[in-house]
């Protein structure tokens, strides 16, 4: 029993990997714009095909990591300013601007699965031997897929307490109008946090598909509830809180896969999230203290 | 196409748009009058229809060829109020914990994180209601007054979802219009200042919250009878926002433009494009209808957010309360210096008092 649960441990590190890359850049996007945008979804999914493309194109390997990427930051950029902000800047409340996310989610990942036949397409990816650690099961391509999430981390929080743009990261994440007041050019601030955010989820979905191996069109819905969860458990725009909020979820939800069957582990990530929105201190309020304000 | 088969296609879709004008009323009480972002409400027509299916399929057994729970025979209306009181029943549960004050936004989201996790765990349970393979073999009701099989059968049972519509048009139309209803919407419009004006917001959400959700698990319960089956593809969320759509389309908070929307998104946009041609691979079509539920859903938001046919002012004095109007202007400006010296002579006194 308990090298299942070892072996769990070391099947959530890799899944937590995997989540903290994509809740790293929904955190720091919620965190500075307050817009809950489900449509990130999508552009893991398009980051995905992406590299999907490029291997049927002949790229093969880690460069695909780097098209996924690009990918990521033109889709996010298109959705963010050109969809988000023309509808944030009509005045409308959260609520409609989570709908009109959902709205583009739907319409992108339909769009998709009409132009791809509605299949499921295998991707081919070298995973290399296995290696064993503390009775943990590892192959080669894994340790890389949780190196790749330690690069990421390193360098983003290198970037948000070494850097002025970090700093200005930080300060409007915390505190929009008085960053504002302060001289900070709170826009040009949310776009770095378009394009980080988006490279983000462009190489999570790469990530996700080197580990599983198969994309389809829902890939990315499918996996955006963890993201969410982690994102905001880790309190929104933290991306240290994002990253530890990752590992709980994911070694959580492998435990449950190990004991109950992997549908109940979806069950048991999506029931993360439900618990976490409704126990976070910015979700459930008394009323006067919400945080409502859009920065676009 | 030959008669028969338009004959039977007809009343299949004035039974569908039956059902889909049930559900929408169901939820615009809960967005348009109470603005709750219920993104799971397809969970509770769900209910119903799995509730009113194991009523009546009887007991499960080894020939039956499904796997579900606590199978018997029960007479057709039981069955129907039965799914009413499931929907009804789910909604509380939820309420319970969905309908604290919070942020409009993270309602939505764990709404729509809900109907994902139960559709999710429907899939994965199949001892419940047999999975994805869903119930079926459900029959159809009344075979004693009209043959089954007949299209006869299909046009009085399209007649008795319409008799219930109207019966429960009368129902939302009062309910909207009644004081409850008034504090419904103040409560949308302006919490803190319904709730200082003494309306318990939170109560007043999960009465209206059960009762869409008892709508639901009608429309559910109507729903199953006819198409004598019912699985998990049949209630993805994505069919909650068609029916959000309908609602933006046709007129928030206002249920004569909801038969609109509905008319137009669930009838115009997704049972219309079945008639046609069918080009592409299977299932091109139903892809291509969600990307166009999606377009329309932003249209809606950015060129008319109150739908076609917009709410309807509600004047103070058809509530026998006084009326606001202003006086008309010479009778105003006759009466003004008089009334200005009392209010000043008021004024002074008030001043007087706290001076002494």
């Amino acid at each position: 029993m308990s090298s299942v649960v070892v072996e769990s441990i070391g099947f959530g590190i890799v899944d937590a990997s995997i989540i903290s890359i994509g809740a790293m850049g929904f955190s720091l996007q919620f965190g500075l714009t307050n817009v809950f945008n489900i449509a990130y979804g999508t552009v893991l999914t398009l980051g995905a095909f992406a590299a999907y493309l490029a291997e049927q194109w002949g790229v093969v390997g880690w460069y695909d990591v780097l098209i996924g990427a690009g990918v990521g930051v033109i889709a996010t950029w298109l959705i963010g300013k050109g969809i988000l902000a023309t509808f944030a800047r009509r005045n409308l409340g959260l609520f409609e601007l989570i709908t009109v996310s959902l709205a583009v989610e739907l319409v992108v990942q339909y769009s998709v699965d009409a132009a791809d036949g509605e299949q499921l397409f295998s991707y081919s990816f070298d995973q290399g031997r296995a290696l064993r650690f503390l009775g943990m099961v590892f192959t080669v391509t894994e340790v890389e897929i949780i190196g790749v999430a330690v690069g990421a981390f390193v360098l983003l929080e290198c970037l948000l307490r070494l850097t002025r743009t970090g700093k200005a990261l930080r300060a409007v994440a915390e505190e929009p109008r008085l960053a504002r007041a302060c001289g900070i050019p709170t826009s040009r601030i949310v776009n770095v946090a378009w394009v980080l955010s988006g490279a983000l989820a462009g190489v999570a979905g790469v990530v996700y598909i080197i580990n599983s191996l198969t994309v389809s069109a829902f890939t990315g819905t499918d996996f955006l509830p963890l993201l969410l969860a982690a994102a905001i458990l880790g309190r929104a725009g933290s991306v240290t809180g994002a990253v530890v909020a990752s590992l709980a979820i994911g070694i959580a939800t492998q435990l449950v896969a190990a004991v109950g069957g992997t549908g109940y582990s979806t069950i048991a990530g999506f029931g993360i999230l439900v618990l976490v929105l409704l126990a976070r201190p910015g979700g459930v309020t008394s009323g006067l203290a919400l945080k409502t304000e859009v920065t676009l | 196409m030959s008669f028969s088969s338009l004959d039977f296609y007809l009343a299949t879709v004035v039974v569908i748009f039956g059902v889909d004008v049930l559900s929408a009323w169901g939820l615009n009480l809960q967005y348009g009058y109470a603005g709750i972002p219920n993104f799971s409400f397809i969970v509770f027509q769900a209910a119903g229809a799995y509730t009113a299916a194991i009523l009546t399929l009887g007991p499960m057994t080894a020939t039956s060829g499904q796997t579900y729970v606590a199978g018997t025979h029960v007479p057709f209306p039981v069955a129907l109020l039965a799914a009413m009181a499931a929907g009804a029943a789910l909604s509380a549960v939820i309420g319970v914990f969905a309908m604290k004050r919070m942020r409009a936004d993270y309602q939505a989201a764990i709404l729509l994180i809900l109907a994902l996790i139960l559709n999710q765990f429907i899939v994965t349970d199949t001892s419940l209601f047999n999975g994805t393979s869903g119930l079926a073999n459900v029959s159809r009701p009344l075979g004693s007054l009209v043959n089954p099989s007949t299209t006869g059968w299909q046009w009085a049972y399209a007649a008795l979802v319409w008799a219930i519509c109207a019966v429960v048009l009368f129902a939302v139309q009062r309910l909207s219009r009644s004081s409850w209803g008034r504090a419904l919407r103040a409560q949308r419009d302006h919490d803190a200042a319904a709730a200082a004006l003494g309306c318990n917001v939170v109560a007043l959400k999960m009465q209206v919250f059960v009762i869409g959700g008892a709508i639901a698990g009608l429309s559910g319960g109507l729903l199953v009878f006819y198409l004598q089956a019912f699985n998990t593809a049949s209630w993805g969320y994505e069919e909650t926002l068609a029916i959000f759509v309908s609602i933006l389309i046709g007129g928030v908070a206002n249920n004569w433009g909801v038969i609109l929307g509905t008319f137009l998104v669930q009838i115009v946009f997704v049972e219309v494009p079945n008639l046609l041609p069918q080009f592409g691979y299977i299932g091109l079509v139903d892809a291509l209808e969600w990307v166009v539920i999606g377009l329309l859903w932003m249209a809606a938001i950015a060129l008319r957010p109150q739908g076609v046919i917009p709410e309807r002012r509600v004047r103070a004095e058809r509530f026998g309360l006084p009326a606001l109007r202003r006086a008309p202007p010479v009778a105003a400006a006759a009466a003004a210096p008089g009334q200005q010296g009392a209010h000043e002579e008021r004024l002074g006194a008030a001043g007087g008092a706290s001076r002494r």
